[in-house]
């Protein structure tokens, strides 16, 4: 026992570190380069050798920072576009969860809405976007959801509910269907089975699925890029002026992508403790 | 289970949901159709609902169209080496992941953190990595091969180009399977893994025989999730290789792309869409029914 | 193929009704939901309107300006009294309110021109503001160019895109005539002090009339190590290798000679890095096609016939400059294949090169920018030319490349176009116009008297050096147009693709010319023969001499 667990837990140690190093070197290059100054953004140096802030102060309030006179930077500072993002993908991520799992529930426990339904959201992922946006702007112009945050929060909703209804409906194909019929048996409402049976069971799936979807609407640019201008420019849109005619500020998008990456950070470590969901079943029914 | 569903969940479970599809994504979706069968291009100077009927002109250039036809096949082998492989790597961790340890929070967050990152910039990274300046030629190959690295063009060959984009969407997305299986083989009930450990299995069976079985359906569900979205592959094409060197290595998005926004060419670009939509329509409709509605 | 749209609805009629029923009531929801969100002030833009987008096309010439008299203001240029008056009578006669704003859409990371630009406007019209929106690079600001055309919002006044997309814009309506306001207001285009022929007339001028006001040039000239060119030990040298002086290129065939010489010296720049011969635009994102076309003219290739609008890009011109590029290609960085244009400056400034051509940013980045270590070592030149014979002698047929320039368009579904279309007469008077585009990098010199007359030609030496100010006033009067036709970066997109296919060796340059003819064949098709060949017919006018006596002499025109 002793020699080969101790053997084998060396060999998942030895592949863990890999994974890990793997995953953290790009991490760690946007990092050193959001620290480094114009002049080293083209280098292959691991680390800055003259550690500066600029990249941020630049972010936070662009006027500021004199290096970039030459190459004057964006007109915008960071925080709007991070408080755009932030309602657009919660929102969003709320809407798309909630619809997806009335669906994915309707779907696994009764067939509705039929396979042919569940198969047609699917659609909205097979879509290479492109030749949609044209479609898409003369629509929202009509509605007068251009340059507005509610038609990102529609379309977002729109686009990412089919991630919520599939993943939902996986876990709550895997439920055993034992404990829905002993509560409606008990005369429970089929609401109230859902939200005191259903959902607390289910809960990795619905933070797995919300943190997907919040991550989708968080980083997506194509949409966003088309369908505002002024007032609703979302984070991955500012990011992207960071490429600009005169050259690419490199550090300052390093520095925009690490800021714009915390607060999805945040999320993902709080959803850790819902993903073990504790399933004590066979113990506790005795 | 009633055989006839509750009026409440019957409403809940299409109500929202048609709404939504249906208020947001039908009539643009119905618009695009109708534009494939238009000779229609901004750049005529006439609304699109004044252009001329065009029939099936636009799809019959689309299938003698040699840019498009290896866009195709180009993209098709992209989803064929990357998903298996990010499946692989995601299984093989969610497997390390099982059991506790110190600072194991952390270290997940950690492995997830590339999901964090809009696909720009991961692209923007790897765009410089693989630079004759970047690291991977001056450090990384520096060890391994010595001096003859620095003649290595990544972006020039195409085959190397190829590999740096699977690279970036392996680095970006194969946390996107680990966390599905990791949280899927989290949920596995305790009771039927405690009652093996008692029967004497070993880690790796209980792993192989009852918790992977058990999420089969989440696991075909990440896969073809996947699969779709690795097929819409734009950013990291865009960003680091412009679809070069010439079109070697232009996905099926970024040429779609470059017909409706580059070169205004709706109508051609939204029958190409439409084709592909219908192909991979097809495809998927046929791996859902044989790996999912077989229950 | 196209049959799934009914496989989405479910097998009965209920569904079907429920479906369209709940989407009218979506979209109302929806509908709902963009209005009570929306700003006030857009809603009341986006109310509907009948904007009829005339095109009418006139014969070719344009009729020279009688401007409304004006009461003169100190201190400013004529040009800037005319544009000033106009909107103040604007104001006054109520057609534009007082507190009415402008908006300028423009790219990012070049806001100081723009800022300088509106400070000034500010100071003589405070009574309109003007505020300036970015975009991140120039294909985002040309998708919401189209964007706009297709949705015409109105929400830009003003929109400052790339000569090469005029044609585009013009066709799809969103470009507003403005040769009325031109001769309106004479925005100094003739005389002294106009922008320097034919920059100022291919740059504005679509089918004939005006449709942009230029605000910048981008000619290219030749940019070379001064100190390694006129080295006498390399001089003495290249002499016993290649029989003859080393010196300021003249051909594409020295060029080859001299980047050859120097690569295989093996330098090493100051930064450690490789010395290469030469770097010219191969890039696959957009640039690829500059050089092309550059050697491909000067060798007296015409892109279409005149008469028919064929691809003339096959022919021994087109060979001609493939053979040329692939014979420079090993003496170039082999980054120039896949790097992004900005590379080739770095390079340079590095001192990784030797012979390159760009845009004027170059010049100014080379001698002012920290980071520059041949800031006294940077020659400018005419861009090298081609033998021909023209009428009997020997000469050689130069010309520059102007590719992309700034110029200033007027939404047709802006609110206040006149007012739009006198600032931008303001920000590229004389005056105005110099301040302004000293104030920041991407705009560049185009007036001739900012080349010429005491008065300025000292404030343009500050800022680019008076080796480079000669230099590019003679560049300009050579330079030629890009694609300026409908579909404009189509054509020029085909072909950046192909020649970069071609110089990276995943295509042999005989299939590369055939295969942009018939790419370009198809874009003209796709739009109407005739009516580009009258676009194509308007502009071929407009080329600088040498590209005109090279096409007689090869025939093409007579």
């Amino acid at each position: 026992m002793g020699a080969s667990s101790t053997l084998s837990k060396i060999v998942m140690i030895c592949i863990l570190l890999i994974f890990v190093v793997w995953t953290v070197i790009p991490v760690m290059w946007i990092v050193s380069l959001s620290f480094k100054p114009y002049v080293e953004w083209r280098t292959p140096s691991l680390l800055p050798r003259k550690p500066t802030i600029e990249n941020y102060l630049t972010l936070f309030s662009p006027q500021s920072v004199a290096v970039f006179i030459a190459y004057t930077a964006i007109l915008e500072p960071i925080a709007g576009p991070l408080a755009n993002s932030l309602i657009v993908a919660a929102v969003a991520t709320v809407i798309a969860v909630i619809i997806g799992f009335f669906t994915a529930y309707g779907a696994s426990r009764y067939n509705t809405p039929g396979p042919f339904t569940l198969f047609f959201t699917l659609m909205t992922r097979m879509l290479p976007p492109a030749t949609f946006l044209t479609p898409l702007m003369v629509y929202f112009t009509t509605l007068h959801l251009l340059d507005n945050l509610a038609g990102l929060i529609l379309l977002y909703s729109a686009t990412t509910v089919t991630y919520a209804i599939w993943i939902l409906k996986g876990y709550i194909d895997a439920l055993p269907i034992e404990w829905e019929e002993a509560a409606l048996l008990e005369g429970a409402k089929p609401t109230e089975v859902l939200w005191k049976v259903v959902i607390p069971l289910i809960r990795p799936g619905l933070v797995v699925s919300g943190l997907f979807i919040f991550l989708m609407a968080w980083t997506e640019l194509l949409f966003a890029l088309v369908l505002t201008s002024v007032k609703a420019v979302t984070l991955p849109v500012q990011v992207s002026k960071y490429v600009t005619a005169v050259g690419a500020l490199w550090g300052v998008q390093a520095a925009a992508a690490l800021l714009g990456s915390i607060i999805p950070v945040i999320i993902g470590y709080m959803i850790q403790k819902h993903l073990i969901t504790g399933f004590t079943f066979g113990l506790v029914r005795a | 289970m009633p055989e006839n569903p509750p009026k409440s969940i019957k409403v809940l479970s299409s109500l929202p949901l048609n709404l939504l599809l249906n208020g947001v994504l039908i009539v643009p979706f119905i618009i695009m159709i109708y534009l494939a069968f238009l000779k229609w291009s901004p750049l005529m100077g006439m609304n699109w609902w004044e252009a001329p009927f065009y029939g099936l002109q636009n799809f019959a250039r689309a299938v003698s169209d040699a840019r498009f036809l290896s866009a195709l096949g180009r993209t098709a082998l992209f989803v064929a080496v990357s998903v298996p492989l990010e499946f692989v790597l995601g299984l093989t961790l969610a497997y390390f992941m099982q059991r506790e340890f110190v600072g194991k929070k952390y270290t997940v967050s950690l492995l997830i953190y590339p999901l964090m990152l809009p696909p720009v910039v991961v692209a923007t990274v790897f765009y410089l990595f693989f630079q004759p300046y970047g690291p991977v030629n001056n450090i990384f190959l520096k060890y391994l091969v010595g001096e003859k690295a620095l003649d290595i063009y990544w972006f020039l060959d195409r085959n190397l180009a190829f590999i740096t984009i699977i690279i970036a969407e392996i680095w970006q997305w194969t946390p996107f399977m680990f966390l599905i299986l990791y949280s899927g083989l989290s949920a596995v009930p305790k009771r039927l893994v405690e009652a093996a450990e008692v029967l004497g299995a070993s880690e790796w069976k209980i792993f192989w025989k009852i918790r992977l079985p058990l999420i089969k359906q989440l696991i075909t569900i990440a896969i073809i999730l996947r699969c779709l979205e690795a097929f819409k592959v734009f950013d990291y094409i865009y960003v680091m290789t412009g679809g070069g060197p010439g079109t070697a290595t232009e996905s099926i998005s970024l040429y779609i792309y470059r017909l409706a926004i580059m070169y205004s060419d709706i109508s051609y670009a939204a029958a190409v869409s439409l084709i592909v939509l219908a192909i991979i329509f097809a495809v998927s409709r046929i791996a859902i029914k044989f790996l999912l509605e077989r229950r | 193929m196209g049959n799934e749209k009914d496989k989405k609805f479910d097998p009965s009629r209920r569904q079907f009704i429920t479906t369209i029923g709940t989407a009218i009531v979506a979209i109302g929801i929806g509908y709902a939901i963009g209005y009570l969100t929306k700003p006030a002030e857009v809603v009341e833009k986006a109310i509907e309107r009948t904007v009829t987008v005339t095109r009418t096309v006139t014969a070719t010439g344009t009729p020279t300006p009688t401007p409304t008299p004006t009461t003169p203001i100190p201190g400013l240029s004529e040009v800037a009294v005319r544009a000033i008056n106009g909107v103040k009578d604007l104001i006054e006669r109520g057609v534009v309110p007082r507190g009415a704003t402008l908006r300028i859409l423009h790219v990012s990371g070049s806001k100081a021109q723009l800022e300088k630009a509106i400070e000034l406007w500010s100071k003589y019209v405070p009574e309109i503001k003007v505020e300036l929106v970015t975009m991140g690079t120039e294909p985002d600001v040309y998708s919401k160019s189209m964007s706009e055309a297709v949705t015409k919002t109105g929400q830009y006044d003003i929109i400052t895109i790339f000569s090469t997309w005029l044609g585009d814009t013009v066709e799809a309506g969103l470009a507003k005539d403005i040769t009325e306001y031109f001769n309106k207001y004479d925005p100094g285009y003739v005389g002294a002090c106009a922008p320097i022929e034919p920059l100022g007339s291919y740059t504005t001028l679509y089918k004939g009339r005006r449709y942009a006001l230029t605000l910048d040039s981008d000619v290219f000239t030749l940019t070379y190590r001064k100190d390694l060119i006129n080295d006498p030990k390399y001089k003495e040298e290249f002499r016993s290798i290649y029989g003859y002086d080393l010196k300021v290129p003249d051909t594409w065939e020295e060029v080859i000679d001299i980047a050859r010489f120097f690569t295989e010296k093996r330098l090493t720049s100051p930064s450690g890095g490789r010395v290469w011969g030469a770097y010219f635009y191969v890039e696959p994102a957009f640039a690829a096609y500059i050089t092309f076309t550059n050697i491909f003219l000067e060798a007296g290739g015409i892109y279409f016939d005149l008469e028919t609008m064929d691809p003339k890009i096959d022919s021994p011109e087109g060979r001609y400059a493939f053979d040329i590029l692939l014979k420079l290609k090993p003496y170039m960085p082999p980054e120039a294949i896949s790097a992004s244009w900005a590379d080739l400056y770095d390079k340079f400034i590095k001192g990784e090169s030797v012979l390159t051509a760009a845009w004027p940013s170059l010049t100014k980045m080379a001698i002012s920018s920290p980071d520059s270590v041949v800031r006294d070592k940077t020659g400018t030149a005419l861009m090298p030319g081609v033998r021909l014979e023209i009428g009997g002698k020997p000469t050689i047929v130069r010309a520059a490349p102007n590719p992309v320039n700034w110029v200033g368009i007027v939404n047709s579904y802006g609110k206040y176009p006149e007012a739009a279309y006198l600032f931008l007469q303001f920000m590229t008077a004389p005056d105005i116009g110099l301040e302004v585009i000293l104030s920041g990098v991407i705009l560049d010199l185009f007036r001739l008297c900012w080349f010429t007359d005491p008065a300025y030609r000292g404030k343009s030496i500050q800022g680019y050096g008076e080796e480079f100010v000669d230099a590019y006033m003679e560049a300009l009067k050579i330079s030629y147009p890009d694609f300026i036709i409908r579909g404009g970066p189509e054509y020029a997109g085909k072909l950046t693709t192909a020649v970069n296919a071609v110089v990276s060796g995943t295509m042999d340059p005989e299939t590369a010319l055939s295969s942009v003819a018939a790419e370009w064949d198809s874009i003209t098709k796709r739009y109407g023969v005739s009516e580009q060949l009258e676009a194509w017919r308007a502009l071929a006018k407009l080329f600088p001499d040498p590209v005109q006596q090279a096409w007689k002499a090869k025939g093409y025109i007579k």
